[in-house]
């Protein structure tokens, strides 16, 4: 993977070096899940639940969310679904749902990034 | 038993139980190269891949929540079917919670990896437990082969006695002139009555095969008796007959001077069985006279599988009779009075021991 790549996805919170190890340093199947992630419906699912006030659909959707960020070691992403997770299971879903704009942030800029690779 | 020894192969394939595909690959890619990674997408596909062939699986890697059928739900049918002592099974979770790996734990997990994984304690996990079990495998497969080499070395080392001994009363047969069948028949016979009759009650099938075995030496003494007296075709004189009577107790005594023959289990049956098998039922056989049950049933039994056989073929002093004449004259007692009983047992089975004297 060339350097400006790489950059791209460091900056937008991926901890490639990370991710490589766990990936045995396969990079095209790296590359392959990562295009994964974006095509991932999960995120839409979360959108819609927390719009329509349906707590246990959001966090399933937050949960695999969390699940596809600490194996491709998005390290910007992680905490936020994972306080998202904790704040559901605490019964405040409000205070879940008052993560979403932090959470589409860092989730758009993953996605540019990982968009950016194949341009 | 063989069968299963040679059939026995260690399992290659490493199961990913997962509805993540990310995880799925991750853990396919990590151990591609060491084991044949097959993937299911939940748990329930995941048991019916185990199910359809357990034998084939190293180990399974089986994530906790899944849609259709959870991991828990998966390791519940595994205990139950018994797969959990020979398949190791890890738990790859997000779960940290003190339940679910409590409860994982005590249905007999090896271990929980917590996702994300981190790829060198995964693959040192699970290929340390696998070497595990593959070295108990195989350890438990070899302990059957050498067992069951013993059991055919024991085998050998019968069979070789057996013939030894055949061999030895053969000789001894050809001597006097007679075919080494009978021998073998009188083997036949004594087996038969002890394997079909209640002459062999209380017996097991090592002790009615070490009677048969034992009465092949029967006749051993005959060696003793001079050619003369052996092969005369005409009727014995008194002190002929005198010593023809001593193979007898000439056979005991060479069966006693055999040592390794002494340690063996069908000795003491073959020494009572050569002593004894010229008494009869009234006392009025030779040597000892003894009378009634003083006589062994083996003993009992060969004298009367030698009257029969005798009978039945050609000897140097006479023809063959008939088989009328031949039951005729052991129920009349021409040759000596046998137990009541024994006679009963004979009779029963006689039709089937008559087929030893067909021709072939």
């Amino acid at each position: 993977m060339d350097i400006i790549k790489k950059d791209r996805l460091i900056s937008a919170g991926i901890d490639v070096d990370g991710v490589l190890e766990r990936f045995m340093g396969n990079e095209s199947l790296l590359e392959r899940m990562l295009k994964k992630f974006v095509s991932d419906g999960n995120y839409a699912r979360l959108l819609t639940a927390v719009e329509q006030k349906d707590p246990e659909e959001a966090l399933r959707a937050s949960h695999t969310l969390k699940g596809l960020c600490g194996n491709l070691s998005m390290t910007a992403l992680l905490p936020l679904f994972t306080r998202q997770v904790e704040l559901f299971r605490a019964g405040d879903p409000e205070g879940a749902y008052g993560l979403l704009p932090e959470i589409t942030t860092a989730y758009l800029r993953v996605i540019e990034a990982i968009n950016s690779l194949t341009a | 038993m063989e069968q299963a020894i040679n059939a026995y192969v260690d399992p290659q394939t490493l199961l990913v139980v997962d509805d993540d595909e990310i995880n799925r690959s991750i853990l396919n890619n990590l151990f591609a190269n060491q084991y044949t990674v097959e993937e299911a997408e939940n748990g329930k596909i995941g048991l019916e891949y185990i199910m359809a062939a357990p034998e084939k699986y190293s180990a399974v890697l089986l994530d906790v929540i899944m849609p259709e059928m959870d991991g828990l739900e998966v390791l519940v049918h595994l205990q139950n079917a018994g797969l959990l002592k020979t398949i190791p099974v890890f738990l790859i979770t997000a779960e940290t919670s003190d339940d679910v790996m409590r409860e994982a734990y005590r249905m007999g997990v090896m271990d929980v990896i917590l996702k994300p994984v981190v790829p060198y304690i995964v693959s040192r996990r699970v290929n340390s437990v696998v070497e595990l079990f593959r070295a108990r495998r195989r350890l438990s497969s070899q302990v059957l082969k050498q067992q069951s080499e013993l059991l055919k070395q024991a085998e050998q080392i019968i069979h070789l006695n057996q013939g030894m001994i055949e061999a030895l009363s053969t000789a001894i047969e050809f001597r006097s002139e007679e075919s080494g069948d009978h021998v073998r028949r009188i083997h036949d016979i004594t087996r038969h009555l002890l394997a079909h009759t209640e002459w062999g009650a209380g017996l097991d099938t090592y002790s009615i095969d070490q009677i048969a075995l034992a009465s092949i030496t029967h006749d051993v003494g005959k060696i003793a008796i001079p050619d003369a007296i052996l092969n005369k075709p005409g009727r014995l004189t008194p002190e002929e007959f005198e010593v023809m009577k001593t193979h007898t107790t000439q056979g005991a005594q060479l069966l006693g001077k055999i040592p390794h023959l002494r340690e063996n289990g069908a000795y003491h049956y073959a020494r009572d069985i050569a002593l004894h098998h010229h008494e009869r039922w009234d006392g009025r056989g030779y040597p000892d006279g003894l009378k009634g049950d003083e006589i062994s049933p083996w003993a009992q039994i060969v004298s009367l599988a030698d009257v029969y056989d005798a009978l039945s073929c050609k000897r140097v002093y006479k023809d063959a009779f008939p088989r009328e004449k031949v039951l005729e004259m052991i129920r009349d007692g021409a040759c000596g009075v046998f137990n009541p009983k024994l006679l009963n047992a004979f009779f029963s089975v006689e039709n089937e021991l008559a087929r030893l004297y067909q021709p072939k």
